[in-house]
């Protein structure tokens, strides 16, 4: 019987030969990150643990993103910590500024293919984009690995999802995922590795897919791991990481259940009712009136969003009374961003940018407040009653096209009534 | 539960019942609950579910959940509320990935079984190491997993860091 790409790597990470669906292993881990939501817990359980040496703390980034730049004295604190404890033990840091760890660590090369990544944040899920078994836990499996390089896994089963023909145009790989939603429901893959591939992955840019893997943290996934190809190298590469050792899964490999997509027909998605497994065609919604528009976060806040929505809003204006922020994921992107004219073409059309980082993505830092009976749509991941902060306004999730659009019109818009096509770009 | 046990001992309590999906982020822990402390929220955990729950517990009881207990995110304080309201072990359908990983790391014994016939108010049999749930006035009784043997010597320790302490290693029993 052959193997997946999850019970590969954790096989290869923790012995040696491949480990089955089920198993307890203890497995040695590439690379590890906190972020500053997570790093009190985590610095405390480092402390618990009092071990006087932290062999791993180089392969460890600690980064300032959630609370970027600090809303409060807590956070401020927290923040200080954090510096002290990269100061003092040689762990990696980024900065308020620098970006969201999900696309800061890809970005700085610390991981490659066939890699085994832990971080302090659900959404370390994206780092399958990358063919590597990326993974959310806690502060004290972080305080573990921080102190001996490992943690324990109980090995997770795998979904197969094929996507045959290719996204058409103004679609993109957060429909996929909301079309997984709607499918599976909320939490759907619960526990599970997602093993994505089809000729429409292929053809997916990286920025693409790197939302793909990273909004399977939605559907409850473990992992979401990508087959690695020349696109993947050479994105590596061009990133500073080390050699990819990339990991196939075997023909004969053991699926808890697998499935096929045909990505030619979807249509962009929306999640509506507080609830990101309630997901409709946009068609079902449009019309309805919008007030504040996101486009960012680790899920849609790459520089391929930030192209999409420049070329729908070039010579245009966003509706009047409509708000609409975008947030770079990371430093790196801004500068692109910025480079390449984005943020003029946005400035000019009524939007406004915001530093990188999670921004308005979770209402934490109250920085993006809308009115109760406002409607907010949004390139984000979440939608539960109150995640921005107010719980009297209701939160669309939609791809960076579908909230660019909508912006535009003030309503619920199919962003393939703009003629655009960034792909060419990408 | 600290000191060198191998091994986790049965538990017979009270079960206290809950629906499918319980969000421990949202009805557990401080995420959604700005500042409030381990113990405050050991005192109103679960009552937007059901009012008064957590006077019901008695130290030493049992959770029995539905399905996918402790989904989204799960904040390992989650666990420490769980353990201040005295929560000896949770039993359910399923377990969101995170709290059943929260849960062992924090040496809070755990199983996975068809609950749809343990009602609240039972008095419960909770047997991780033998693999072995029941309810002896219903006449109930259930064969589950057996948690990995590295998985009991986790919560024996008492959770992840310390057994750590203990055995810097990571000399896990193997299955
Ligand atoms: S962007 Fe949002 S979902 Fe992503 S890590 Fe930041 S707060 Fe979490």
């Amino acid at each position: 019987m052959g193997h997946t790409l999850a019970e590969k790597i954790l096989g290869a990470r923790s012995g040696g030969a491949p480990v089955n669906a089920g198993d307890v292993v203890v497995a040695r881990v590439d690379f590890a990150m906190v972020h500053d939501a997570r790093a009190a817990n985590a610095l405390k359980a480092v402390a618990t643990l009092g071990f006087d040496e932290l062999p791993n703390a180089a392969r460890t980034a600690f980064v300032l993103d959630h609370f970027s730049p600090p809303p409060s004295r807590e956070a401020a604190n927290v923040h200080a910590d954090m510096r002290e404890f990269c100061e003092r033990t040689g762990a990696v840091i980024y900065d308020v500024g620098d970006g969201i760890c999900h696309q800061v660590l890809p970005e700085n090369g610390h991981f490659t293919a066939g890699d085994l990544v832990v971080g302090t944040d659900t959404h370390s899920t994206t780092y399958g984009a990358f063919n590597a078994y990326g993974t959310g836990h806690e502060g004290t499996d972080v305080a573990a690995i921080l102190a001996t390089g490992r943690t324990w896994f109980r090995v997770p089963e795998t979904l197969r999802v094929e996507l045959t023909g290719r996204l058409g145009p103004g679609v993109w790989a957060k429909d996929v995922t909301l079309a997984m939603l709607g499918r599976l429901g909320a939490e759907g893959a619960n526990f599970k590795v997602i093993e994505y591939t089809g000729s429409a992955v292929a053809a997916m840019a990286i920025d693409d897919r790197m939302t793909l893997s990273n909004h399977a943290a939605e559907l409850g996934a473990e992992a979401a791991i990508l087959e690695c190809d020349d696109k993947t190298v050479a994105w590596l590469a061009a990133h500073g990481a080390q050699a990819p050792r990339p990991v196939v899964a075997d023909a004969d490999a053991r699926y808890a259940d697998r499935f096929t997509i045909d990505a030619t027909t979807l249509a962009p998605k929306v999640a509506h009712n507080h609830d990101i497994g309630d997901v409709v065609d946009v068609s079902a919604l449009a019309g309805q009136p919008v007030h504040v528009g996101l486009i960012g976060t680790c899920t849609n806040g790459r520089l391929d969003d930030i192209r999409q929505a420049a070329s729908m809003l070039k010579g245009r204006k966003i509706a009047k009374g409509v708000r609409l922020v975008v947030t770079p994921a990371s430093r790196a992107i801004y500068l692109a961003a910025m480079r390449e004219g984005l943020f003029e073409i946005l400035t000019e059309a009524g939007a406004s940018v915001d530093a990188a980082g999670c921004g308005t993505c979770v209402g934490i830092t109250h920085k993006l407040m809308s009115a109760d009976r406002e409607r907010v749509i949004s390139s984000a991941n979440r939608n539960f009653k109150g995640r921005l902060g107010n719980p009297e306004s209701e939160i669309l999730i939609a791809s960076s096209a579908t909230v660019a659009a909508s912006a535009l019109t003030g309503r619920v818009t199919d962003p393939r009534e703009f003629a655009f096509d960034i792909r060419s770009a990408a | 539960m600290t000191g060198n046990a191998t091994t986790v001992a049965p538990i017979r309590a009270t079960v206290h019942r809950l629906g499918d999906e319980v969000s421990t982020d949202i009805h557990c822990s401080a995420k959604y609950n700005m500042g409030k402390s381990v113990q405050w929220l050991a005192e109103h955990a679960f009552e937007q579910l059901q009012p008064g729950f957590a006077q019901r517990v008695r130290p030493g009881d049992v959770i029995v959940a539905g399905k996918d207990f402790g989904i989204n995110s799960s904040r390992e304080q989650a666990v420490h509320v769980l353990r201040a309201m005295g929560v000896s072990a949770v039993v359910a359908q399923s377990f969101g990935r995170q709290f059943y990983r929260n849960a062992i790391n924090n040496g809070l014994p755990i199983a996975e079984c068809d609950v749809s016939k343990i009602k609240d108010g039972d008095t419960i049999e909770v047997d991780v190491a033998a693999g072995r749930i029941a309810v002896p006035g219903s006449g109930f009784s259930a064969e589950v997993p057996k948690l990995p043997p590295a998985v009991l010597a986790l919560i024996a320790a008492g959770g992840l860091l310390p057994f750590l302490k203990q055995h810097p290693d990571w000399a896990l029993p193997t299955a």
